[in-house]
């Protein structure tokens, strides 16, 4: 056991290089400000005090927070399904939905991006089929549509993939059992299956909605740059403004909610799980 | 013929360079003159003709890499955080941040005996008016590309930048997306120098930027400007005069405005940073780029107007690629255009409140 121990060292340099090093910098900056000179760092909380007194920045948080929701609602209502039918299919077939998942996602997500673009443009691919249906064309690229669309196609397969995950997990006799008990199979899912694979909808509703909060280049490219978020704020602040200090303390506003968040959905999940073993 | 000039080109350099070896070629013998044989060039998007990178690298047996960035801010972040280019190719007010904050290289003149090619136009400017430390690129100003069925002509004549602002065109028009050229709209529309450090005047152009964001629902876009006008799907852009210039030669639905109210007249021009691994090698390709044959690729793939006087007029003359497309050639002494200048002040403003622009909806 003991010499498996020393194994972990590499990873140990590693995190604290690549995360927790970054992770204090990041801190560092939001509580300064640099004078013109660069040995002089101040102390300050006039990097949260422009973000806070700002009805602009506010509304963008409040902007990204919605369309992060929207996102995860609309992975969890797509998502789940597919990841029941996938858990569900045999053998082959079941191994071609998944890889029909997860094939999208060995592709470059700029790139996946930018031929939505193509798609969705006035004289995209959809626009130009609809015209010559007599229809349309209708105005897509550039709307908010085009970014929850962009975002939840990116990011749906973490979903999926969670939930599929925890319903192969789950013990098929259970099921067997309360058809025997006298459950029809909807009350069987309500009852059984859908508590049980909260857990991957939990952690599927993670891996979506973090993502989703702080994505800046699918607003960027399919919102034209209309639907500014607060990570097109905070890539501002790095690339264009060089503002390293606002754009960290941004970067730690978001990390404090994030945080929140995921302490609020894991209570929801142990309230759940705990409920669900009442039930039982 | 064009071999020949190639040829003659090598070995004029060769003759200015002092060096007796016969030819490039090989990268060993790039090595052994250089002291090394690749060349980091950081460039703006779609800025380069088309074989001018491998034609240099054939010549001269280097490799070059090459870099891209959108902004000259986000060019100067990048310098800033420590990466290292030979070349750059910032606009002018970039370039007298550069040279007063001390990245930038003097350059060694006597290695580029091509400078006697420079057009007058774009010499001895004065963010840098001996050309200590620059070599112009290209050169250019920034106006309105329009679709004349859609936007009658007198329309734009008469309104100038104010018709970004006309309701009619709602959801029909691309901005650029670049703080400087956005407040410089503003504040030209609004009679105010784009060199203002008047506090009042840059908060009436940002009202004037925020109220176009909140009634016009103008798309934010950079390099993707120039296909999409060439494909006409907008009325209305506001872009860099050699973007309008690719547009025009592309699309004859499209017209180019300069708004009487004045714009920016601009140059980009070629530098070596302080940090440059290979500065011999950067002089050999600032020197290449000012000739005929690479000026002329440059000028013919993108549009811009060359800062080589002779491409230049062949360009614009009879029978040249751009021959009466009003967007390539920059208007000349017109009272109201400017050059951008560094400013602090401005420079803290503008990137502070172009975000907020942006986010106003």
């Amino acid at each position: 056991m003991k010499q498996f121990k020393s194994m972990a060292y590499p990873y140990i340099v590693w995190i604290s290089l690549l995360i927790v090093v970054p992770m204090l910098l990041i801190l560092v900056y939001a509580f300064t400000t640099t004078g013109n000179s660069v040995t002089t760092i101040k102390f300050s909380l006039a990097n949260f005090a422009k973000f806070f007194s700002d009805v602009i920045f506010l509304d963008v948080l409040r902007r990204s927070l919605l369309i992060a929701v929207a996102t995860t609602v609309v992975c969890i209502i797509l998502g789940y399904p597919a990841a029941y039918i996938i858990a569900n299919a045999e053998g082959r077939k079941k191994f071609m939905l998944i890889l029909l998942v997860t094939i999208p996602t060995w592709i470059n997500m700029l790139v996946r991006t930018y031929a939505w673009m193509g798609i969705l443009q006035d004289d995209g691919i959809i626009n130009t089929v609809l015209s010559f249906l007599g229809i349309g064309p209708f105005k897509m690229l550039h709307t908010s549509f085009a970014v929850i669309l962009g975002m939840v196609y990116n990011f749906i397969p973490f979903m999926i993939l969670q939930i599929y995950t925890s319903l192969t997990k789950m013990d098929k006799s259970l099921l067997e059992a309360a058809s025997d008990l006298g459950a029809n199979r909807v009350q069987a899912f309500l009852r059984v299956t859908l508590p049980l694979s909260l857990p991957g909808v939990i952690s599927g509703i993670t891996l979506v909605f973090l993502p989703a909060v702080s994505s800046f280049f699918i607003p960027k490219l399919l919102g034209g740059g209309q639907y500014v978020l607060i990570g097109n704020v905070i890539e501002n602040q790095f690339l264009t403004s060089g503002n390293w200090n606002f754009g960290s303390a941004i970067s730690l506003i978001m990390a404090v909610i994030i945080m929140i968040s995921m302490y609020i959905t894991k209570k929801i999940d142990k309230g759940e799980s705990m409920e669900g073993g009442v039930k039982k | 013929m064009k071999k020949t000039i190639i040829l003659s080109a090598v070995i004029a350099a060769l003759a200015f360079s002092g060096c007796g070896s016969t030819g490039g070629g090989s990268s060993q013998n790039a090595v052994e003159k250089y002291g090394s044989d690749t060349l980091k060039f950081y460039n703006w998007g779609e800025y380069i003709g088309e074989n001018v990178i491998s034609d240099f690298e054939e010549e001269y047996g280097v490799k070059v890499i090459s870099e891209y960035f959108d902004s000259n801010e986000m060019m100067y972040t990048k310098l800033q955080s420590g990466d290292s280019y030979d070349v750059i190719v910032p606009s002018d007010y970039m370039i007298e941040r550069l040279i007063k904050e001390d990245m930038l290289q003097k350059l060694d003149l006597s290695l580029i005996p091509n400078m006697e090619n420079l057009a007058d136009g774009v010499k001895n400017l004065a963010f840098d008016p001996e050309n200590e430390y620059s070599v112009p690129y290209f050169w250019g100003s920034v106006g309105i590309v329009y679709n004349h069925n859609n936007v009658p002509e007198e329309e734009v004549e008469e309104k100038g930048y104010s018709i970004l602002k006309d309701t009619k065109y709602n959801g029909r028009i691309y901005m650029y997306d670049s703080e400087r050229d956005s407040f410089m709209v503003a504040l030209k529309s609004l009679g105010y120098s784009m060199n203002t450090d008047n506090e009042d005047e840059i908060n009436e152009a940002y009202n004037w930027l925020v109220e176009l964001n909140n009634t016009m629902s103008p798309v934010y876009v950079t390099d993707e400007v120039i296909d999409n006008m060439a494909n006409g799907l907008m009325d209305m852009a506001v872009v860099y005069s050699g973007d309008a210039a690719y547009v025009l030669s592309e699309n004859e639905d499209m017209s180019y405005s300069m708004p009487e109210e004045g714009t920016n007249i601009w140059v980009d021009s070629m530098v070596i940073p302080e940090n440059a691994a290979n500065p011999k090698l950067a002089h050999e390709f600032i020197n290449y780029i000012l000739s005929y044959d690479a000026s002329y690729d440059n000028s013919e793939t993108v549009g811009y107007a060359s800062t080589n006087k002779d491409v230049l007029a062949d360009m614009s003359g009879k029978g040249g690629e751009y021959e009466g497309n009003e967007a390539y050639l920059p208007r000349d002494n017109y009272a109201k255009d400017e050059v951008f200048r560094d400013n602090e002040f401005l420079r803290q403003k503008l990137s502070e409140l172009w975000i907020k622009v942006k986010a106003s909806k």
